[in-house]
């Protein structure tokens, strides 16, 4: 049997663009979730990011709305749109809800093995950690980390959205993976920071 | 091997941290050992993070907005009120309605009609008419406007009468006069609303 055909972005888009309602429905269904959560990540607060996804697709069916598929994926494009506008809204202070990240750290339960500071951070309490360390990495390291290692976006449509080379998505990346190791090493085990920096070997 | 070189060999982070195995360089390096192994959590907790979030989208009412822009932009109107005149369909559904005000005017020709005035009056102030709808009045029987109905206006005449049905005063000796009225339609042929052209009223 022959797989159904699954239309392309830019098909999607082409077929938007000449009044395709059903093809705008496609397209967002297909898109938004990861674009608000995208939002969500970047911006710590729910109106923000659903604003957001609204706007990347109001966006697209303003006429010429910039995309350029010589220059990248439209997925890339309409992460580069989300980005945009997230960086307004923060610039402006307006990411009102924040997510349930600043509980009390003192809440965090102490790890019984002190010498695995790192030990399954699937757990829980792991992840919620760790959900924090995404937020609290300075910005150009989170977009990174939101956009590769959360979305699972390809170095190319992140160097698209992120508007710079794909040697700048590689960099960034593995400094703030090494953020995040030092902040989760610091916020478990406070006494052995150090230990679990990157080594610089010889 | 050296760490250096170990470390230009591996893929990139996600794959290259699960895929590096029992790599020889490891057994005897105990800081890329650990290095890898922390990489390794963190590469797990991200996928957990990013697993907890997956479910996460835009609230349905960002689609909602989306399309009735969509519309506005393509063109197509959410309500579409039509006036024409299509002999027969038309007219056999202007009796229709002229029945049903009629039964309507009987019913509440009974003695409390002076406190019913008041309670349709209530009833109307409940109802939500759109704005291009301006100066029907919704009939008792109708509910709210559906927002998207394709309605139908035929022009009819009929009793003065049946404007105090409508909480609207006539004088008592014009009570036997003809006026004209907008009729609104639903598809089912059922009178939704009704607007008076009488030059009192304008």
């Amino acid at each position: 049997m022959t797989p159904a055909l699954v239309e392309t972005d830019d098909e999607l888009l082409i077929r938007i663009q000449s009044g395709d309602e059903d093809a705008f429905l496609d397209l967002y269904r297909r898109r938004q979730a990861p674009l608000f959560r995208f939002a969500l990540h970047m911006s710590g607060s729910m109106p923000v990011a659903e604003d957001v996804t609204q706007e990347v697709f109001l966006a697209v069916l303003r006429e010429g709305c910039g995309y350029d598929p010589d220059r990248g994926t439209l997925s890339g494009y309409l992460f580069g749109i989300a980005r945009k506008l997230v960086l307004r809204h923060l610039e402006r202070g307006r990411s009102d809800v924040v997510l349930d990240t600043d509980a009390d750290d003192s809440a965090l339960p102490q790890l019984a093995v002190i010498d695995d500071p790192m030990v399954d951070l699937t757990r829980r309490e792991g992840i919620d950690a760790l959900r924090r360390a995404v937020q609290a990495l300075p910005r150009r390291y989170r977009e990174v980390v939101v956009l590769c290692d959360l979305e699972e976006v390809d170095y190319v449509d992140a160097a698209v959205a992120l508007g710079c080379p794909i040697g700048t998505v590689r960099s960034r990346l593995h400094r703030a993976r090494g953020l995040l190791l030092e902040k989760l090493n610091q916020e478990r085990n406070p006494r052995h920071a150090m230990a679990l920096k990157p080594v610089r070997c010889e | 091997m050296n760490c250096q070189e170990f470390w230009k060999t591996m893929p990139e982070f996600a794959a290259g941290v699960e895929q590096a195995g029992e790599h020889a360089h490891l057994a005897d390096c105990p800081a890329c050992k650990a290095r890898l192994r922390s990489q390794r959590e963190l590469s797990a907790g991200l996928r957990a993070v990013a697993a907890e979030f997956h479910k996460l989208e835009a609230p349905p009412r960002v689609e909602t907005r989306l399309l009735a822009a969509f519309r506005t932009q393509s063109g197509v109107e959410p309500v579409r009120t039509r006036r024409r005149w299509i002999p027969v369909l038309t007219w056999a559904a202007a009796f229709a309605a002229m029945l049903s005000l009629g039964l309507f005017i009987v019913r509440d020709r009974q003695p409390e009609a002076a406190r019913s005035t008041v309670q349709h009056g209530v009833e109307r102030a409940a109802m939500e008419i759109p704005s291009e709808l301006e100066g029907f009045i919704p009939l008792p029987n109708s509910g709210a406007l559906p927002a998207n109905e394709d309605m139908d206006v035929v022009r009819v005449e009929m009793p003065r009468s049946a404007m105090l049905a409508a909480g609207l005063e006539v004088s008592a000796d014009r009570v036997g006069e003809m006026v004209e009225a907008d009729v609104m339609l639903g598809s089912d042929g059922v009178a939704r609303a009704v607007r008076f052209l009488d030059e009192s009223l304008i």
